[in-house]
């Protein structure tokens, strides 16, 4: 899994959101992104199953689903800010681009730009594998993020 | 046994409702399937099928389950549903 945006890689049970900490969505990592306009690409390659402005799910062609969430509680900006690069239903190779935003607006919107990045429907020892796996620390869009085994 | 229920939480079933919903009904001794009106059900144990559902709020869905105890687990996970999740 590679990273959707360039940050600092932190561990989830750092996410401002409670039900993301605690792992609820799933196991994964999340991203304090750069602040400034930036791209945000596919961290997996796969279908494109679900495309909103603030957050979209890819599929593995194994089936497995990611989900990258822009921010917390973005849903509530209605797409303000965000602009589709890809479209719902494509194939979309990992490191593809997916949407334009920016980090800086969304915090000065009063929210947290922090992403989540979920591992969806993981099986426990799946969730202990991965949360090993996280490179936390400065990462660029597209380095690896986690291993999904 | 099905229940149909309109979905409270303002934004739908996004990200947080949706898991929510789904840790609860893993908890269940029955699986439970989701579907929108009309539409294929799917299992409400999947955060993945119940995203892909992309249930906005103010939409109905139908609870599905069969066995010993199904009316008070889709009674309960209709009660999850009528509440605003994102509360």
């Amino acid at each position: 899994m590679v990273a959707p945006v360039g940050g600092r890689a932190i561990a989830l049970a750092e996410v401002p959101d409670a039900v993301f900490a605690q792992h609820m969505v799933g196991p994964g990592a999340a991203i304090d992104p750069v602040r400034g306009p930036g791209v945000v690409v596919s961290p997996v390659s796969g279908i494109l199953v679900k495309l909103k402005p603030h957050a979209f799910v890819v599929t593995a062609e194994d089936g497995r689903g990611v989900l990258v969430h822009l921010g917390i509680d973005t849903v509530n900006l209605d797409g303000g800010g965000f602009v589709l690069l890809a479209e719902e239903g494509r194939v979309v190779p990992a490191g593809a681009p997916v949407i334009r935003w920016n980090p800086a607006a969304v915090e000065a919107a009063g929210l947290s730009p922090v992403c989540p990045v979920i591992a969806l429907d993981a099986d426990r020892a799946a969730a202990e594998a991965l949360a090993g796996s996280v490179a936390l620390g400065p990462v660029r869009a597209g380095d690896r993020l986690f291993t999904w085994a | 046994m099905q229940r149909t229920v309109t979905v409270a939480s303002r934004v739908g079933l996004h990200a947080r409702p949706a898991a929510v919903f789904v840790k609860a009904a893993s908890a269940a001794s029955l699986p439970v399937t989701i579907a929108k009106e009309g539409k294929d059900p799917v299992s409400a144990r999947s955060i993945l099928a119940v995203l892909g559902l992309d249930v906005r709020g103010g939409e109905d869905v139908v609870l599905e389950a069969e066995g010993d105890g199904a009316d008070e687990i889709l009674e309960r996970l209709a009660d999850l549903l009528t509440e605003d999740l994102e509360g």
